[in-house]
This record gives C-alpha cells, structure tokens and sequence, in this order.
C-alpha cells in the first residue's frame, strides 16, 4: 500500500508532541517564605504541595511547576516574572 | 518598623517611623525610574543587568523563543510592575509625611509600645493600612526592589555581596531591611 502524500506534519500534532513544562529556578534573592505563597496562591494547590515545590527550588535550583501546553506555559512564566520569580519554559524532557 | 498584623476585617497593617516611610518613597520612586527607562527600550534585552533580572529569558537554549516572547510580554510585565510600584507610593501618602492626617491612622487604642515616651524622634510613626491589592501591590514591588538591589550590591549565586566602597554597607542594610518588611507581610497575609 502506498502512503498518502503529502504527509501530514505532525510535529505540532499535540496528541504526539512531548508537553511542555514551567521550570521555577533558585536565587539568591528570594525569600523561601515568599516563593511558597506564590506557589500556593497562584496555582491554587495546598500549603504543603507549595512548600514541597518551593524547598525543591531551594535544594535541587530548580523545579517543575505546571506542566502543559506551551501556550499555557507561557501563561505561566509571564505570571512568576510579574511576582519577581525566575522561570523559564521547555519542552518536557523524556 | 512594627511587623505587619492582620486585624479581624483582614485589614493589614503596619507601623513605619516616617524616616523608613522616606527611605520606602525614595527606593520605590527609583524603581519606578528604572522601570520607565526600561519601557522605552524593552524590544531587546536590557544591558542593564536589573532589568536583565526583572524580565529574563524565558527560554534558556533557545535565543529566538526568549526574543520573541520578550516582544510579546516585556511591556505588559514592566507595566504591570510600574502600576504597583505607584501603587505602593499611593499608600505610603503621595506627598510629604501626613502624621496623624493619615487615612489608616485609626487609633485602636494599643499603645503597649514600651519606648513611647523616649522621644528619639520626634516624629509618631505612621500606620501604613494595605486593602488586599495593595498587599499584592507591596510583595511584588518589595521583590522588584530587592531584586535590583541585589543586581547593585553584586550578590553572586551563592547569595555573597561583592560590591564593595562607600555606599556598599547602606544598600545592603535596605536590602535586608525590604527583605524584612517582605518576610513580615507574607507572615501576616499566609495563614
């Protein structure tokens, strides 16, 4: 059988393409105490998931805190950049 | 300056003597200075390494990802930052220390303050009153200042001050002063 031609392209399909992730980074800067509250109330999870990710920073330089598309993700960068946070977005590794 | 306090409306407040009101005014003007200067050229990066910090790349490896979003964002991001930085002006008083004229000064009769009557200065210290945007209004804006600060005093990763010189030991003090009215207001606004 033969295939169709053209090919679809599918690298944007989003069923087949790795999600994207917002990457919260440490500084020197930022107060524990400040980060997990912007952790809590701008992703609306527990005090102690917030507390997690925020000593995950703090230990390991960085975390993951929200995984999604890249729009979403985008969303998401522009909100930590207006609490002062350093955060970056990429595609999910794996 | 008296920790910030939550009272049963959920009004937040604090205690400022006027000299640390003027020291707020003058660092929060700067920023707002920083941050017009840094409106009229925001397309690319800045070479100014604060501003590097208040808008960084949002993509690590990739320049042209992190140009375009900066395109896309920068003038939202440094707006917003400016709206809360006036902000924070407007309820510190706009103008010149207002003493007991304050709108927030409502007297609630706890005067427990055991060095009242020392009179080391003799001006009252003024109760700063923040509603809940203003409580969003000051964390950001005492974050854009320590960020700035930080960039100034040289701090490497490590948290270690490099700057050295005549101004070096008054900008680290208001770096830790901020950080301490930053810590006291998430205190009170996290329960």
């Amino acid at each position: 059988m033969s295939l169709p031609a053209p090919l679809p392209d599918l690298r944007d399909a989003p069923m087949l393409a790795r999600p994207w992730v917002t990457i919260v980074w440490d500084d020197p800067v930022n107060l524990m105490s400040y980060v997990a509250y912007v952790f809590r109330s701008y992703f609306a999870i527990s005090a102690h998931e917030a507390e997690r990710l925020m000593l995950q920073v703090h230990n390991n330089g960085r975390a993951v805190v929200a995984t999604g598309n890249r729009e979403e993700m985008e969303r998401h960068v522009e909100a930590m950049h207006d609490y002062g946070l350093w955060a970056t977005l990429a595609r999910a590794e794996g | 300056m008296m920790r910030f306090v939550r009272d049963a409306t959920g009004a937040v407040s604090a205690q400022f003597v006027p000299v640390e009101v003027e020291l707020l005014r003058l660092a929060v003007s700067q920023l707002v200075g920083l941050l017009d200067a840094a409106a009229s050229h925001a397309l690319g990066a800045s070479a100014d390494p604060a501003v590097r910090r208040l808008l960084p790349d949002a993509y690590r490896e990739d320049a042209e990802a992190a140009a375009e979003f900066r395109r896309f964002t920068a003038d939202g991001i440094l707006d917003r930052k400016e709206r809360n930085a006036r902000a924070v002006l407007a309820s510190l008083g706009d103008d010149e220390y207002q003493g007991d004229d304050y709108p927030g000064g409502e007297d609630d009769g706890n005067e427990d303050e055991s060095d009242r009557g020392d009179d080391v200065d003799d001006q009252p210290p003024v109760t700063i009153e923040l509603d809940d945007a203003a409580v969003q209004s000051w964390l950001r804006t005492l974050t854009d200042l320590r960020l700035t600060l930080a960039e100034r005093l040289e701090l490497s990763s490590d948290g270690v001050q490099h700057l050295t010189g005549e101004e070096a030991p008054f900008l680290a003090n208001v770096y830790e002063w901020l950080g301490m009215v930053q810590e006291s207001l998430v205190h009170a606004i996290d329960v």
